[in-house]
């Protein structure tokens, strides 16, 4: 068969809490035109994945065409990439296994894959970030929950149902903060959006110092981090303590799998030396000798939201090409 | 056209005490195996000198040379990627030493080595237990423990080679002292030797009459032993020691996803005594998306014959060479 043409778009989507965006992307990763709608406009998964296929069919008509489009890669929360499912979501609001990869592929007649937020970032990275070139490193998401994915020898490793990465619910020691999880102690209970308030409010409760937090009506990491930067002591303290319980953490996820590079990622990591500091030295004080001091810790250099179409769009150019209409 | 395709290799395991070395067709059966002691050859360019005679005779003696198509060698602290085995603890050898490219200079065909963990990996996934798995993990529990992911069909190495030090991961900060300098190292309760600490502790904190107080030696085998005769502190030993293993393997379950965890070496042995604990600690703190898909096992290849297994699997996976062609 001869052919004369190839495709030469993809369409990323970026499926998060607040907001759903997608973008159509080329080969070099120039995103060409991007677009988006609130999530949770939609309380009923088929409204949302109808606005979601006009959507990418009007930003497709308007600028390539959609003869010009190959496929689609969807980052989302609790999305499986062996079945194309998010999987039982605590954060969205459609429950269960929904099939969200096979329903956009009916809509659109393009392959759909769907992955989850770690494995989609670090394909972003690996592709058109700083992991680019690497070839076994692993990424971590630090928000409201805390994710991983480790790439191994050049692939995302999945694991046997596409579970893996779950950081998050690993424990340092028996008991601790109870998890929405289930369980107690799990290290997203200490390093997530809501385990760094809970450990700003336990230090404000034992330390009558002084401090620029007590009075901060909307208290949160980021304000946090401002607190830090101008000197106060018991912020720095909040992020010393979160960077002690991360960094120990680390340390036996890089004795088990010896990465290169470990990249934090997310909202929490917007703290930067703060965190990166104390999490740094309990993760050389606690690794295995033969890793210590080689094992680059380092936060992302991408924009965030342009990191995650990407991130998308290198996961479309993975899936093997379909079409209704050949 | 070739008509003359090589049918056999060779797997070579070194331990501490003993060197075996087998002949392995195709499907895994050993045609012929012989040993000697590693510890009589304190220099390595006599050991190897010794160890390619030795594989010489007994390819002759067995079909020929010429029918071996490479050779696979399983080592402490070996790593696959260099081809060396690096600062062995308890080698007679110091420092790094380039096994591979040794050997396959003395033989004319192709080595690879790799260490104890990721060879019964490929021993298992070959001819075991973890036949047509894509990812599981296994775990060596011995002196020391050492552990092996498989991802997607091959073995997770790492960036230099290193991955899967699960028993130097921290099970309490500031617990228990390590070789390895660090303190509270998870191997420090669940290996041999912390096994037998935690027999004397409990031994010391109790006086409860035990069949363990009669011992002439305390080890995992005769700690195993009175377990069986229903020795109450004995079987207290064993379930403290998987309480242990069970809250490391949920952790690393959690970020692997496994189909299946694998245990081998002495310590496993034991048995329910040690994995019955360790499942239910595991399923307590296992994340719920991975709880119950999780099978644990024990190897199911011999013991005399795991090592030099492996070692052949490793052999079939490297590419061919050979001075003489």
């Amino acid at each position: 068969m001869l052919k004369e043409t190839t495709k030469t778009r993809v369409v990323g989507v970026d499926l998060a809490y607040k907001q759903t965006t997608y973008a159509i992307v080329d080969v070099r990763g120039n995103i060409v035109a991007k677009d988006g709608f609130p999530t949770f406009d939609h309380a009923n998964v088929n409204d949302f994945v109808s606005h979601l296929s006009e959507g990418i069919m009007t930003l497709a008509e308007s600028t390539c065409g959609y003869e010009n489009l190959r496929s689609v890669g969807m980052s989302a929360m609790n999305g499986n990439f062996l079945t194309g499912c998010i999987e039982n979501s605590p954060n969205l609001k459609w429950g269960g296994q929904i099939p969200l990869a096979a329903m956009l592929r009916d809509r659109l007649g393009l392959a759909v894959a769907l992955a989850n937020d770690a494995q989609v970032r670090a394909l972003g990275e690996h592709t058109y970030g700083c992991a680019h070139g690497m070839r076994d490193f692993i990424l971590v998401l630090l928000s409201y929950g805390v994710g991983s994915c480790t790439f191994s020898n050049g692939r995302v490793h999945l694991g046997a149902n596409g579970f893996s990465g779950e950081i998050g619910h690993t424990h340092l020691k028996p008991g601790g903060r109870p998890c929405a999880c289930g369980k107690e102690g799990c290290v997203e209970t200490y390093c997530s959006t809501k385990g760094v308030m809970l450990t700003a409010q336990e230090i404000l409760a034992e330390s009558s110092k002084s401090s620029l937090m007590r009075d901060c009506e909307h208290l949160n990491p980021r304000t946090i981090t401002e607190f830090c930067n101008q000197g106060d002591e018991l912020a720095i303290e909040v992020y010393r303590r979160t960077g002690e319980v991360l960094g120990m953490a680390l340390a036996n996820y890089a004795s088990v799998i010896n990465p290169e590079a470990i990249i934090l990622t997310g909202g929490i990591s917007k703290a930067g030396k703060w965190l990166l500091e104390p999490t740094n030295e309990a993760f050389e004080k606690f690794v295995f000798h033969n890793v210590r001091d080689k094992v680059k810790i380092m936060t992302s250099t991408l924009v965030d939201l342009e990191r995650d179409l990407l991130g998308a769009s290198a996961l479309a150019w993975r899936v093997k090409e379909y079409s209704l209409f050949k | 056209m070739e008509d003359n395709i090589k049918s056999r290799v060779v797997g070579v395991d070194i331990s501490v005490k003993r060197t075996t070395y087998a002949i392995v067709d195709v499907r895994g059966n050993i045609v012929a195996q012989d040993c000697f002691p590693t510890n009589d050859y304190p220099d390595v360019n006599e050991y190897i000198s010794v160890l390619s005679e030795k594989i010489l005779e007994l390819t002759e003696a067995n079909g020929g040379y010429d029918t071996i198509r490479s050779i696979g060698i399983s080592a402490p602290s070996a790593n696959f990627l260099t081809g060396c085995v690096e600062n062995a603890a308890n080698l007679p050898w110091k420092g790094i030493v380039p096994l591979a490219a040794m050997l396959r200079d003395r033989l004319g065909i192709a080595v690879g080595v790799a260490n104890d963990a990721h060879v019964t990996a490929l021993g298992e996934h070959a001819y075991g237990r973890a036949h047509g798995m894509k990812n599981f993990i296994i775990i060596a529990l011995g002196h020391g423990i050492g552990s092996c992911i498989f991802s997607d069909g091959r073995a997770h190495l790492g960036y230099e080679g290193f991955a899967g030090e699960i028993g130097h991961t921290t099970y309490i900060p500031n617990g228990r002292e390590c070789g390895c300098g660090q303190r509270g190292c998870m191997e420090t309760y669940c290996a041999q030797k912390g096994i037998i600490i935690t027999a004397k502790e409990l031994l010391a904190e109790s006086d409860k009459p035990s069949l363990m107080r009669n011992l002439a030696e305390i080890n995992p085998r005769t700690i195993a032993e009175c377990c069986e005769q229903g020795d109450e502190l004995a079987v207290e030993v064993y379930r403290r020691t998987g309480e242990v293993l069970g809250f490391v393997l949920a952790n690393y379950a959690s970020i692997v996803d496994p189909e299946a965890i694998i245990f081998t070496g002495g310590i496993a042995n034991a048995g329910h005594w040690l994995l019955d604990p360790a499942c239910e600690t595991f399923d307590k703190y296992v994340f719920r998306s991975i709880k119950g898909h999780v099978k644990f096992l024990l190897s199911s290849i011999n013991n005399r014959e795991r090592d030099v297994l492996g070692a052949s699997a490793l052999a079939w996976g490297i590419k061919e060479y050979s001075l003489f062609k």
